[in-house]
């Protein structure tokens, strides 16, 4: 039983192992490169949909259990092992990664290069969300991060903001709105959460007794609470910043409009939600002195961030700007989801990280479409396209209708059962901005379809724009499956994800948190 | 045929048009063919229709509830994990909305066929991709066991409005009223979302048989909703918009069924608004104003699909009165009746448009002669909706303004009065301008078309005429009783109703009187064809939305991220600075490091002596 | 011979070396200064190394002889280039690097 026994590792390797082949043979050029990536992208894919399949519902806790020591002086060991949500953000991640590929394929500016380091990206998101040790899903978070710098900076696109308000003296400075402004920021402002986030690990490590960075020391030992009030805080904020949370989630919007099409997809899709995901298992589950101290604020900052993302991308004219805040408007969701401390919210937090990712991919890969062919993203000088994409422009307005909530779709899912826990909370009062965020949501998701693909046109200069083509259609087409296989039948992961609440939920709430709950 | 049971046929006509839908989605080529596309909605919806018509037949003969759900989605809460459900409900009420829209989806199906034959190939099978879609959607919403289940449908329902609103997607005008339709019931949505979470906060299902004491909450939430779909003032503005869409659209989605979707929502949960006379109260004023209020609005519109949309917010009005105020059967045969001779009046205004080309009633006149069947069959659906003694229409009514007699509330009557004289007299008006009088131009040319376009108006017309006699076993199958009593308010109402007739007769018919009267009455026009309601709602997207997302906009991107930037450019000024320390002169690094060996060497000093 | 004796030797070549290297502008100057206080500190740890009756003073002083033989070769390589490039060694004048 090798591949049963090493399931989680081999799914981690696997893309990580595609970029090695890639880096050793530099003449793979063009499509041979792509077919090595989306190999080693659907091979991952693959481990992800096989862990689904061998996890054992009846049974719960940890499962595929894999350990080894690393640096035993510091109890740091590669111990990875997958819960109910690690099942469900597996399949995310294979699922994105695969069609981040195949929507990458028009891609000819040093695709080898590209795609080496977009497979390592992906290779840490996996290690991330399977990691039980602290310090190697630290290590795995960094290893997610730190190529984004690379991947927006050499092969992002130009945009510019124009310089006003009181701070324009900066434009002397830096040109904000570049690639490279918005490779440096993003990169600048994930390390500040990163540096943060290190000190609260350190602090956590040594707290607990020093002795090992495994999740279930750490998960349940007796932290001083005034240590888990600033810990928290520190991790709030370390993570938030990936996770989009106001006032910290500006390097979004810049960062996903500059992005090339599969590394918007990838950090709209994936990476955000580990941030999100850290504030819930690091902060959350290993503080719950400091979780149920700031919650009230966490919360609050989350509906702040569903309505002020959801008002900003209503003010947005270029597409991928208007994406960009969405995903801030619906990261907020996730992170209200998690502040309510409750099962149903919980459980929409998770599968709003994983609708939100199969959404905010499928927008990229229409957006990064048509600007491809149309090569603009200003979108009041666009219109009717839908006459020559009448594809791209039906599975935009679908893309937009699960954002928007529309039952049958996964959007709807995770939004009423984040609402449903919002008002099971002490704090019902927040699924009331929630809601009216969806409502906006509609405003402006349905309005720039409209503006885009509808009316008279198109306009001059976009005569000669295409439908989508080959792996572009595989890239939607799955993506728009998902998104109504997970409304329409949620269950298939819900119960997963419910499993693993199940268990960590009391960890934070205090009954029974005896340390040991998860262990397996 | 008997082999199959209640639950079945309901699957059949709940999923038959699911298949088809599903079907014409994935397989494009189909779609694409146009005919073969709408031959196959066309079979879903008669699969539809058999199924139904079996049902009612065996609701008619007292068959009891029948229930099955199935576990869709999991909810947590501290007494442990159960399942939220998924199913099929039926009942009469259920079973009979059921058929009223089969019936009128068939027929809408049909006339599609005639009205729509000029369309390119693939939007012709988009259109009945659509259908098939929206029949799906509003059985989901019918046959819905719980009310989440309902609010699912119910937005699916607002889905394929949008879509068919927008179908000619192309005209920037239907995109923009598809957009606006969708916007506005879907602010009122939120109501329904957020009645539904209070809901089950407090009694942890979706039932509308539930007793709470939140009922109050739940149902003024609920109402919200109610206006949004059901169009009701000041929430009735996206549906003259509406009219953007293909006529026949008009007439099921946006007369018959879809926009019913409020009332029905009202008899579903008639139990928990029982437990709120708070929101019986609002039900009832904000019904009678909507029904005068757009009656009167109806009286001054020049476009014929105007006119009637006018009239269906206020039919719908009439019904929210009745639930508001307690008469139940009254609210819900009218839905009934003018489900059929709304889409009959939609559907024959179709037939007129397409045969003169315009919508215009100025550009009409004298079609009776050329339209014979199109033009006797709006008559009949006229004198229905005027409420003229032993059409449908006048069944309905007066147990409506009884129903408000009875209650008491004899305010929301005198209007709903009024409203009547006003239904009679703009109907006349339409009737006496488009069919009777001296053709236009554009009238000279006009000829009947296929037997697509008239079987469907004969049919209903049909309904329209009969069904008014069938108020007992309808009543029963609410399971309420229903007696035949022509009362004091009966009659005023029908009197009122003859004299809007003989009003417009007068004003409208070969003598042109009372002009005197007309010109009167023209600054009301322009008021009502001003729009102030719908400038308001502008004004407030326009400024406030937009306004507001502009102004967080400018501070997400100028002061929050401002300050980000500042503390870049503050490190780099900062740098800047610094950069002095490095001379490049080797000996200023010298003198650096030996001053920092004796500052160490001091301060070793120190902390040893 | 007391530990003093050699101590304060060191001292003294360590002052020259540091007089040196504050004042020499010649960059050959300025590395020969540099020897001159790693011999002294080497001077220190033989001495050092005696007086303890260990051989880690030795050993120390080997590996810093083989250090100091680096850095000579190193900075004579560049003292060379700045030649090549300039005409002359002066340090004082060498100033590109200003940040």
């Amino acid at each position: 039983m090798f591949w049963h026994a090493h399931l989680l590792s081999l799914t981690v390797a696997a893309p990580f192992v595609a970029a090695l082949v890639l880096l050793a043979a530099p003449d793979l050029k063009g499509a041979a490169a792509k077919t090595v990536a989306l190999v080693g992208a659907a091979a991952s894919f693959a481990g992800a949909i096989a862990v689904w399949a061998s996890y054992d519902l009846s049974q719960g806790g940890l499962q595929l259990v894999e350990q080894y020591a690393l640096v035993p002086a510091y109890g740091i060991s590669l111990h990875l092992a997958v819960d109910g949500w690690g099942v469900a953000l597996l399949l995310l991640t294979g699922v994105i990664i695969t069609t981040g590929v195949l929507a990458t394929w028009t891609l000819e500016v040093r695709e080898r290069e590209f795609l080496v380091l977009l497979l390592v990206l992906v290779s840490g998101v996996y290690g991330v969300f399977v990691s039980q040790d602290l310090f190697v899903f630290f290590l795995f978070y960094e290893i997610a991060v730190l190529p984004m710098y690379l991947l927006i900076g050499i092969w992002g696109s130009e945009g510019e903001v124009e310089a006003k308000g009181p701070f324009a003296f900066v434009w002397r400075r830096f040109k904000v709105g570049g690639r490279e402004y918005a490779a440096m920021k993003l990169t600048l402002m994930l390390l500040a959460g990163s540096a943060a986030i290190l000190v609260a690990i350190v602090a956590m490590f040594f707290a607990a007794g020093g002795t090992s960075f495994g999740f279930d020391t750490l998960q349940g030992a007796a932290y001083p609470r005034s240590m888990q009030l600033w810990a928290f805080v520190l991790l709030w904020f370390g993570f938030g910043s990936l996770g989009g949370v106001f006032p910290f989630h500006t390097w979004s919007p810049d960062g996903h409009a500059a992005a090339p099409t599969a590394v918007s997809m990838l950090h709209a899709g994936v990476l955000m939600k580990l941030g999100a995901f850290g504030v819930i298992r690091v902060g959350m589950m290993m503080l719950p002195d400091g979780a149920a101290y700031w919650v009230p604020y966490v919360g609050a900052v989350a509906v702040l961030n569903i309505v002020w993302g959801a008002m900003s991308a209503l003010a947005q004219k270029d597409l991928k700007y208007i994406i960009a805040y969405s995903s801030v408007s619906h990261m907020g969701v996730v992170m209200l989801g998690a502040a309510t401390l409750t099962q149903d919210g919980w459980n929409g937090a998770i599968y709003q990280m994983v609708a939100h990712g199969m959404m905010t991919g499928l927008f990229f890969a229409l957006v990064g479409l048509v600007y491809h062919r149309a090569h603009s993203r200003w979108v009041p000088g666009m219109g009717g396209f839908a006459k020559r994409m009448p594809g791209v422009a039906t599975f935009f307005v679908l893309a937009g209708l699960s954002s928007l909530g529309l039952p049958g779709l996964a959007g709807f899912v995770a939004e009423f059962l984040v609402f449903l826990g919002a008002w099971q909370s002490d704090h019902a009062w927040w699924a009331v901005p929630g809601i009216i965020g969806a409502f906006v949501t509609a405003v402006y998701v349905l309005r720039v379809g409209r503006d885009v693909f509808f009316g008279e046109g198109p306009a001059e200069g976009f005569e000669e724009l295409s439908d989508a083509k080959g792996t572009e259609w595989a890239a939607i087409v799955a993506l728009a499956a998902c998104l109504v296989l997970l409304g329409v039948y949620p269950n298939l992961v819900l119960e997963f994800i419910h499993q693993a609440t199940t268990e960590y939920l009391p960890l934070v709430l205090g009954s029974g948190a005896t340390g040991v709950a998860v262990l397996p | 045929m008997d082999t199959l049971t209640p639950l079945q046929w309901a699957s059949l006509a709940l999923f038959g048009p699911l298949v088809v839908a599903l079907v014409l989605g994935v397989v494009w080529p189909l779609r694409k063919a146009g005919g073969p596309a709408a031959g196959l909605s066309l079979l879903g919806a008669t699969v539809n229709l058999a199924a139904a018509s079996v049902l009612f037949v065996g609701w008619l003969g007292g068959a009891d509830t029948v229930r099955a759900t199935l576990p869709w989605l999991i909810h947590g809460g501290p007494e442990g994990a159960s399942m939220i459900e998924l199913g099929l409900h039926l009942d009469g009420i259920s079973v009979s909305m059921l058929w009223v829209v089969a019936i009128v989806a068939f027929c809408v199906q049909v006339f599609s066929l005639g009205y729509l034959s000029d369309e390119p190939k693939a939007g012709f099978g988009r259109y009945f991709t659509w259908q098939s879609l929206f029949l799906f959607s509003m059985n989901s919403l019918v046959l819905a066991p719980n009310l989440l289940q309902l609010f699912m449908g119910w937005e699916l329902v607002g889905l394929c409005s949008y879509l068919l609103i927008g179908f000619w997607f192309k005209k920037p005008s239907a995109a923009r009223a598809a957009l606006k339709a969708f916007w506005v019931t879907k602010f009122a949505d939120m109501g329904l979302l957020l009645g539904l979470i209070v809901l089950f906060v407090h009694t942890g299902g979706f039932e509308w048989t539930a007793t709470t004491a939140a009922a109050g909450t739940v149902t003024l939430l609920f109402f919200l909703a109610v206006m949004g779909k059901s169009a009701q003032f000041p929430l009735h503005i996206w549906l003259p918009d509406a009219m953007e869409g293909p006529t026949p659209v008009s007439a099921l989605l946006h007369a018959a069924t879809m926009v019913a979707a409020g009332v029905f929502l009202v008899v579903r949960a008639q139990p928990l608004f029982a437990q709120a006379p708070l929101t019986g109260e609002v039900m009832t004023w904000v019904g009678a104003f909507t029904a005068l209020f757009a009656a009167s609005v109806a009286v001054v519109q020049t476009d014929i699909k105007k006119v009637l949309a006018y009239s269906t917010c206020s039919q719908l009005g009439y019904m929210i009165a009745a639930l508001g105020s307690g008469a139940v059967l009254g609210g819900y045969f009218h839905l009934t009746t003018h489900a059929f001779f709304k889409a009959l009046l939609f559907l024959a205004a179709g037939g007129l448009i397409h045969a003169v080309h315009s919508n215009e009633l100025s550009h009409m006149g004298g079609l009776l002669k050329r339209l014979p069947v199109t033009g006797w069959t709006f008559i009949i659906g006229a004198l229905a909706l005027a409420g003229f003694p032993g059409f449908s229409g006048f069944f309905s009514k007066d147990l409506i303004l009884e129903g408000l007699f009875d209650a008491g509330a004899y305010g929301p009557l005198a209007m709903l009065l009024i409203g009547a004289f006003l239904t009679a007299f703009y109907m006349g008006r339409v009737v006496f301008m488009a069919l009777l009088g001296p053709p236009s131009e554009h009238a000279e040319h006009a000829h009947e078309a296929g037997g697509a376009m008239t079987l469907p108006l004969v049919l209903l017309a049909t309904l329209a005429l009969g069904l008014g006699f069938f108020a007992g076993p309808m009543a029963r199958l609410y399971g309420l009783t229903y007696h035949f009593h022509l009362g004091a308010v009966g009659i005023t109402a029908t009197a009122l109703g003859l004299a809007g007739i003989g009003t417009a007769w007068i004003m409208f018919g070969p003598k042109q009187g009372l002009q005197g009267l007309a010109a009167a009455f023209a600054p009301l026009g322009r008021v009502a064809r001003s729009g102030a309601v719908d400038k308001g709602f502008a004004l407030a997207y326009r400024q406030a939305l937009l306004g507001l997302g502009a102004g967080v906009a400018w501070v997400d991107r100028y002061i929050v991220d401002g300050l980000i930037n500042v503390m870049g450019y503050a490190s780099l000024a900062f740098g800047d600075r610094l950069r002095a320390v490095q001379t490049g002169n080797v000996r200023d690094y010298v003198y650096a490091v030996v001053a920092g060996l004796l500052l160490l060497g001091a301060f070793g000093a120190i902390v040893q002596g | 011979m007391s530990l003093q004796g050699f101590l304060l030797l060191a001292a003294a070549l360590f002052s020259l070396g540091l007089y040196g290297l504050l004042t020499r502008r010649n960059a050959v100057g300025i590395l020969a200064s540099v020897e001159l206080m790693a011999n002294a500190v080497n001077l220190n740890l033989v001495a050092f190394g005696r007086w303890h009756g260990v051989v880690d003073g030795q050993v120390f002083a080997l590996f810093n002889t083989a250090l100091t033989v680096a850095e000579a070769a190193i900075g004579l390589a560049l003292v060379i280039l700045l030649y090549r490039s300039r005409q002359d060694v002066l340090v004082d004048t060498a100033t590109e690097m200003k940040g």
